[in-house]
């Protein structure tokens, strides 16, 4: 199983933990990975918000050299996935709007890469019962409020892979592994995303009642699939937490962390130390982790 | 607020256009806000979405375009899930922003803070070809006046290892370029 895998920004930066614990589980359960070349950004929302055209011609590019590469897309952040998928879509649909598109880039994409997330690869490409006989350390007890935000569900109806309301396949991933998956309210509710400069009170707001629930639904840690949602709930809690006048204190990881765990993966494979709300407490009781092995 | 809709409003051009760029049929809509039922900022808008929808199909261009609504939308997408008659209400107000950014209209105060989030952001994508988060953070930072906005939270990122301090510039930054620059002679015909 090879893919052409596209990091995306954050992957590079903020998501850094994201990259190293999603390439980290592909490797242990025998997936390759050949990084698209050359890649660019997707443009995100803020393409998609002032430039309708220069939101297809961005993911184009990447998608365009995948196909040369003879690779379908693997992506890890939703927006980036969301963004790709779209792109692909659109451009299907619309010959004289794919002819624009390839003008513009320099290119004659022809559209032929599938673009897949890589929850959705585990899921289906290598599905639960190879996940499961790869399990060392069952994560039993371990309650996880699976957080799937707007982009990894919401896509249009003839794009979706799961249920868009209250969908499950992260959940099915974390049962794999032998967590609880907690069934709360907030799946897909927005984080305020990328109004996180813009307007931090918004985002504030919105995180802060995001993971009030999930604690109040039970949640051990959060587990997330976008750079976005991680940010926002990680690093905004303590301001939350001021505005809530109650404290949060739930950890928040990538769900290709928690999955790393049960695959006996170190805490320094799956870059546990780059969380803000420390779950090494937590993972030392349930004896996933050593104690004192990081910061 | 007092508006005057008059018969010529009811079918201009405003109205086709965004029907036009947006694929969507505004006649679809018949009102039953359910998409401002679960819009998560609603809290924070000026317009709700459904109202918003209504201005257009009004034909009541400028304050369809002139609004908190347009820019602070999260883009999360439940107004678009919901819809019973499948309108794509975020695929609209994406068009009321290019529009409202093609027309150089003035966002309101602090909606006009997120349109200065945007641009910093493409103009980072179209120098590097991809973010820089620093870079965004900064030049954010320098061209909204907000020196120090998220400076408390700059401090994590360092010590936690999640910034690459140099931009990650592509080799075919050229051709990306070239791109922008098309996309920009399309857009102001």
């Amino acid at each position: 199983m090879k893919y052409g895998y596209y990091p995306g920004c954050s992957l590079l930066g903020s998501a850094v933990e994201y990259d190293r614990s999603g390439r980290a589980l592909l490797e242990a359960l025998g997936v390759e990975l050949e990084e698209i070349d050359d890649w660019v950004c997707c443009g995100a929302t803020a393409a998609h918000a002032t430039s309708h055209l220069l939101s297809l011609a961005l993911p184009a590019i990447s998608c365009a050299a995948a196909e040369k590469q003879g690779l379908d897309v693997l992506a890890c952040c939703s927006a980036c996935y969301s963004r790709l998928k779209q792109t692909n879509h659109d451009l299907r649909k619309d010959p004289a709007l794919l002819a624009q598109i390839n003008e513009i880039i320099e290119e004659d994409y022809k559209v032929k890469p599938r673009v897949l997330h890589v929850s959705e690869v585990l899921a289906n490409e290598i599905g639960a019962d190879a996940i499961r006989e790869k399990v060392t350390k069952p994560l039993d007890g371990l309650k996880v409020a699976c957080y799937y935000g707007c982009l990894l569900a919401r896509l249009p109806k003839a794009l979706r892979i799961d249920n868009i309301e209250y969908p499950t396949m992260l959940d099915d991933l974390m049962a794999a592994v032998g967590a609880e998956p907690v069934d709360w309210p907030c799946k897909t509710e927005c984080c305020g995303a990328a109004l996180t400069l813009a307007r931090q009170d918004m985002v504030i707001r919105l995180s802060g009642e995001l993971v009030q629930m999930a604690k109040e639904c039970g949640a051990d840690v959060i587990a997330v699939a976008c750079p976005l949602c991680q940010a926002n709930l990680d690093m905004y809690q303590s301001d939350a937490e001021g505005q809530l006048g109650e404290q949060l204190g739930v950890p928040v990881l990538y769900f290709t962390q928690v999955m790393g765990l049960a695959l006996g993966l170190t805490a320094e494979q799956l870059a546990l130390d780059k969380v803000i709300v420390d779950p090494t407490p937590l993972l030392v009781e349930r004896g996933l982790v050593e104690a004192g092995v990081y910061l | 607020m007092k508006w005057d809709i008059t018969e010529h409003a009811l079918h201009s051009e405003f109205r086709a256009e965004v029907e036009k760029l947006s694929g969507q049929n505004l006649g679809d809509c018949y009102q039953c806000g359910k998409c401002s039922g679960g819009c998560p900022v609603l809290p924070e808008l000026d317009l709700s979405p459904n109202r918003l929808l209504r201005m257009v199909q009004l034909g009541l261009e400028d304050e369809a375009l002139r609004n908190e609504t347009v820019w602070c939308c999260a883009a999360c997408g439940t107004c678009d899930s919901r819809c019973p008659m499948g309108v794509e209400i975020l695929r609209i107000i994406d068009v009321l922003r290019e529009m409202a950014k093609n027309r150089n209209v003035t966002p309101p105060a602090t909606a006009g803070r997120v349109l200065t989030f945007y641009r910093s952001f493409l103009d980072c994508v179209q120098e590097f070809g991809r973010l820089s988060e620093v870079a965004l953070m900064g030049s954010y930072n320098m061209n909204s006046g907000r020196l120090w906005t998220n400076m408390v939270k700059a401090p994590w990122f360092f010590l936690k290892g999640k910034v690459s301090l140099s931009p990650h510039k592509i080799r075919q930054i050229d051709r990306l370029q070239r791109a922008f620059k098309r996309v920009e002679e399309i857009e102001s015909q």
